[in-house]
């Protein structure tokens, strides 16, 4: 019923732009697994209770329940991981990308797909810094970018801040809880 | 009838030209807006709509994790764009009630032209049965099966039928007719 209405909510003043790339995937993969040079791809196949558990932590589900990472390597030497999160918002979807050190926190974050209306919001909000303020995040922590830019940039700016704040929090969470655990099948 | 397009105002005429040449464009762009994000094939329609909800419907019973080797060959691959059912939600909220208007704006220009009333009746349901096919093979695909594509691709191409008939055959009576036919 929450879904529904929230759906109805959402149709009720949807009016989507096309999407627009910002950032090409390869392009953010360089810049978020520096010097990696074989790429791994682990997708963490969801069970239902480990979905709602993932749900109440950060209120979301990944489509289709399944949650994909990218470990990066240098020769053997392990870079990091990232993984690449979509919000959706009344405005339509934005895409984010996180890429962690292999200690766990967050190297840096970039906003790869925006629509054409939210694209200004996204450049005016990177502009202002957004993204630095994620760097260095922990799993656990809590994303503030959008509390960080109030009184710097405009409030559509703001706005689009507390989204990609949504996209950390789901980066965050899925890769405390999952990224290293669940069964390896062959 | 007093409602004639081929005998009407001048400016009816006009006005009639100047919003099919409208649709025409934003008919041409939206075959393109498919072609960028859905394409014109039932497999590369099936991928966007049914995802992978079709290959994996069930949740594993215990958290499972698959690996494989990625190239940056492979992050730089076009990406099938997918569309979910929260965006397909949203999608049918957007266009349906758009192309509802066009269906009708389209209808009127139909009932204003010297067809017969089988003739006419036949492209009004075309005109309003094109969009609901089109969005019925989208739900379709997306939770019965993968060959409900080509329900969508034929709603499309409906769209497509419909709007050069009505368009050849108003500007024909509109423009180049010249006399009247009695209906």
């Amino acid at each position: 019923m929450n879904l529904l209405l929230r759906a109805a909510a959402i149709a009720a003043v949807l009016h989507i732009t096309p999407a627009v790339v910002l950032v090409k995937r390869p392009d953010a993969v360089r810049a978020l697994l520096p010097g990696a040079d074989s790429y791994i791809a682990r997708e963490v196949h969801l069970s239902a209770p480990d979905a709602h558990r993932l749900h109440e932590l950060v209120d979301w589900s990944p489509e289709d329940g399944v949650l994909t990472f990218y470990r990066g390597q240098a020769g053997s030497t392990v870079v990091g991981a990232l993984t690449f999160v979509r919000v959706d918002t009344p405005h339509g979807p934005i895409e984010v990308a996180v890429g962690f050190t292999p200690q766990g926190a967050v190297r840096g974050v970039i906003v790869t797909k925006a629509t054409v209306e939210m694209k200004p919001w996204v450049l005016e909000a990177v502009g202002a810094g957004l993204v630095e303020r994620y760097r260095a995040l922990q799993p656990g922590d809590a994303p503030a970018g959008a509390a960080g830019l109030v009184g710097h940039t405009g409030n559509l700016a703001v706005y689009i801040a507390g989204e990609v704040d949504k996209g950390v929090a789901r980066a965050l969470a899925a890769y405390r809880t999952f990224y290293n655990n669940g069964h390896v099948r062959a | 009838m007093l409602y004639d397009l081929g005998r009407a105002d001048l400016r009816i005429k006009w006005l009639v030209t100047c919003l099919l040449a409208t649709l025409g464009i934003s008919y041409v762009f939206g075959a393109l807006m498919v072609s960028l994000y859905a394409g014109f094939t039932p497999e590369r329609v099936a991928a966007t709509y049914a995802g992978r909800a079709m290959s994996m419907p069930m949740p594993p019973e215990t958290t499972m994790v698959t690996q494989h080797p990625m190239s940056m060959a492979d992050f730089a691959r076009p990406e099938v764009h997918e569309v979910d059912t929260d965006l397909l939600v949203q999608d049918t909220h957007v266009h349906v009630p758009m192309y509802g208007v066009i269906a009708a704006a389209l209808s009127l220009v139909v009932v204003g032209l010297a067809l017969s009333q089988g003739w006419a009746l036949a492209l009004i349901t075309l005109l309003f049965a094109a969009p609901w096919l089109d969005f019925a093979g989208m739900w379709l695909t997306k939770f019965v099966s993968g060959r409900f594509a080509a329900v969508t691709l034929v709603g499309g191409w409906a769209m497509g039928l419909g709007y050069v008939a009505v368009t050849a055959l108003a500007i024909q009576q509109m423009w180049f007719r010249t006399r009247g036919v009695d209906r």
